[in-house]
């Protein structure tokens, strides 16, 4: 062989070493790229030729570092899942922003309601309320949930945007059926029980619709128009009124109740009192008969005598004032004049003014 | 010999990936495949997995989204049976279900043309459907005459139906009302009917209220007036019975009248002449009788 054949050969030599070692650092790095992690919010699932490894929870790879054979024969596929989805439904509510809605503000509100822009919905008695609503709800059926539906612009992407619409438009679609199946004052007084038929509704739809998800919770919010704040205050002022007036009636009727037993219990004691107090004094009076009947019998005349003076001298001991009238000497009346009012009137006293 | 062997390995290696990538096509899970050759469709395949093709120029690979897809039609008026203006918006899962079907009718089997066309369907049977029901059907507190899960079978029966006929390769998976409303005009009505019927409301609360207090109010009067009449009965009744028990001892004072007169009368005189009282007696009142002639009488003489 020539030098410049064997020049040819070593250089076409060395070129075939440095393919060789290109060719092997690219299948190692290939082998390489087959490493991946997932982040502590999300799962991931792997299409080995495009079908999913492993079945229900299974599927599911959870945080941490992977490895997979790369793609062609691999794709791994990250979504984020967390333990507890959530779903809002705005459709049957004004207008009002996330800023507004966080603050808690309501937005002025014109005359009418414009469908296009406020929601609504229609009760059983024709009426307009808003109705809003939040669902919590957890992953049951991953499967059914990532790989049969799509969200809009999700074409050739996974996630769960697609399952996330599912919801919400069953969500939608129970306020609309609970309230028009409900009358107005039964939607905005009773909200346990229209929440209930919200929740029950949504559970019936997830079911048929085989949505793959389990309903957690579900919180209802609703209430009138804003443009009838001050028509339905009204009522609520009225049903105030109403309990204070039975309030006090009832109060009055305690009141009345509770006198009319302590009068009537008075009474009864009063009515048992002067009955003792007569047995015993007629007993006593029958007594003081029988103890002095014999002496009356023996001298009636002097008995009498002697039971007056007594009397007259206990009687006089109690008197107030006694005054002795002596016979004139001619036999003429005497005449007494007499003060009666005894008594000085005291200054400011309401007793003698009366 | 070693080199060789991986010369040969890697060599085989690339040759395979190459192959690969020629003649083998991936359909995943939520795909569905058509393959054509020479522009017209030749297969479908909706299993996910690898499968062999012929290479590019003489096949083609269409991979559509087999998902259940979401769209909503327009928020559209309609009249109602009864001559109700009625605003509806209905939401659909659709999805794929004939894909051999679907790629001809739909320029490269586009989902958005395929939405486009699906809307108008929907639309066109809403409209259909609501025209044929009072408001009555969509708003009942008897839930026997709410038709609301009718109404949306119908339309989505219609809908089915339509596509069928059409052989777009479509499947409705499910149909919903996703929005009712009214015509803006006739909120303020309804709004004015609202505002009568609450002042009429709160009329009522009132006055059943200042009633029912009422009605509380006399018969707690009446209650406690009998209260207190039968507890003067039986005041009177234990009266009575001390009326009864002095009756039984008449007997004794009916031994001698004259003494219980005496004792009676005396007994009168010491309870009235305890206070506040003013006695004038004169020389003929026992025992003052005793002071006859004396100094006193002596003077007045």
């Amino acid at each position: 062989m020539d030098s410049g054949a064997q020049a040819m050969a070593d250089a076409l030599k060395s070129s075939f070493g440095i393919v060789k070692f290109v060719m092997s650092g690219l299948f190692i790095m290939f082998l390489f790229s087959g490493i991946f992690t997932v982040g502590p919010q999300e799962k991931a699932i792997v299409l080995q030729f495009g079908k999913p490894v492993g079945d229900g929870e299974k599927m599911l790879l959870g945080s941490g570092a992977h490895w997979s054979f790369p793609y062609p024969i691999n794709e791994v596929i990250k979504i984020p899942i967390t333990e507890v989805q959530e779903v809002r439904s705005r459709t049957q509510w004004f207008l009002q922003s996330a800023v507004q809605e966080a603050k808690g503000e309501i937005p002025y509100a014109g005359p009418t309601l414009n469908p296009a822009i406020d929601g609504y919905t229609l009760t059983a008695d024709g009426n307009i309320i808003h109705a809003k609503a939040t669902l919590r709800y957890h992953i049951d059926d991953p499967r059914r949930c990532v790989f049969d539906f799509a969200g809009k612009g999700t074409q050739q992407s996974f996630g769960l945007v697609g399952i996330s619409n599912a919801v919400l438009n069953a969500l939608d679609n129970a306020l609309l059926h609970a309230s028009g199946l409900t009358r107005v004052d039964d939607v905005l007084l009773d909200k346990i029980a229209f929440q209930d038929a919200v929740t029950r509704r949504v559970a019936k739809l997830v079911s048929e619709q085989k949505l793959g998800i389990i309903v957690d919770q579900c919180i209802v919010e609703t209430r009138q128009p804003r443009q009838l704040d001050m028509a339905f205050q009204q009522v609520t002022d009225a049903g105030q009124k109403r309990g204070t007036a039975l309030t006090e009636a009832r109060s009055y009727r305690d009141k009345k109740m509770n006198e009319a037993e302590g009068n009537a219990v008075a009474r009864i004691n009063t009515a048992q009192s002067e009955r003792n107090a007569m047995v015993a004094k007629i007993r006593g009076d029958a007594s003081i008969f029988t103890d002095n009947l014999a002496s009356y019998k023996r001298n009636p005349e002097l008995f009498l005598q002697q039971h007056l003076v007594k009397t007259l001298g206990t009687a006089i001991a109690g008197v107030d004032y006694k005054m002795y009238l002596p016979t004139s000497a001619d036999g003429k009346p005497i005449e007494l004049r007499l003060n009666l009012n005894r008594e000085p009137i005291k200054q400011g006293s309401n007793e003698t003014k009366r | 010999m070693k080199k060789n062997l991986l010369t040969i390995v890697v060599s085989a290696l690339l040759a395979a990936i190459f192959v690969l990538i020629l003649f083998v096509f991936q359909v995943r899970q939520s795909e569905v495949a058509v393959v054509t050759r020479f522009g017209r469709p030749v297969r479908t395949q909706s299993e996910p997995g690898a499968f062999f093709r012929l290479p590019p120029g003489i096949e083609s690979v269409y991979k559509l989204d087999q998902r259940i897809q979401s769209l909503e039609d327009p928020f559209t008026e309609t009249l109602t049976a009864d001559n109700n203006n009625l605003l509806t918006t209905v939401y659909v899962g659709w999805r794929i279900s004939d894909a051999a079907a679907f790629f001809p009718k739909f320029k490269g089997g586009s989902v958005i043309d395929a939405e486009r066309n699906l809307k108008e369907v929907v639309t066109q049977a809403k409209a259909a459907v609501v025209g044929k029901h009072p408001l009555s059907d969509f708003v009942n507190a008897n839930p026997k005459d709410l038709k609301f899960d009718a109404i949306e079978n119908e339309i989505k029966a219609i809908l089915q139906e339509k596509i069928a006929a059409n052989n777009s390769g479509i499947r409705i998976e499910y149909l919903g009302i996703k929005k009712i409303g009214l015509p803006e005009s006739v909120t303020q009505a309804v709004f004015d009917r609202m505002t009568a019927d609450r002042k009429k409301l709160a009329d009522k609360l009132e006055s059943e209220g200042l009633a029912e207090a009422q009605k509380i109010r006399s018969s707690a009067d009446r209650e406690a007036a009998q209260k207190i009449s039968v507890a003067e009965g039986e005041a009177r009744r234990i009266k009575g019975e001390g009326d009864a028990v002095a009756a039984s001892y008449l007997p004794v004072f009916e031994q001698n009248p004259d003494l219980a007169r005496v004792l009676l009368e005396s007994e009168a005189l010491e309870t009235t002449l305890k206070e506040r009282s003013i006695l004038i007696f004169d020389s003929r009142t026992s025992p003052f009788n005793l002071l006859t002639g004396s100094f006193t009488n002596k003077l007045s003489k």
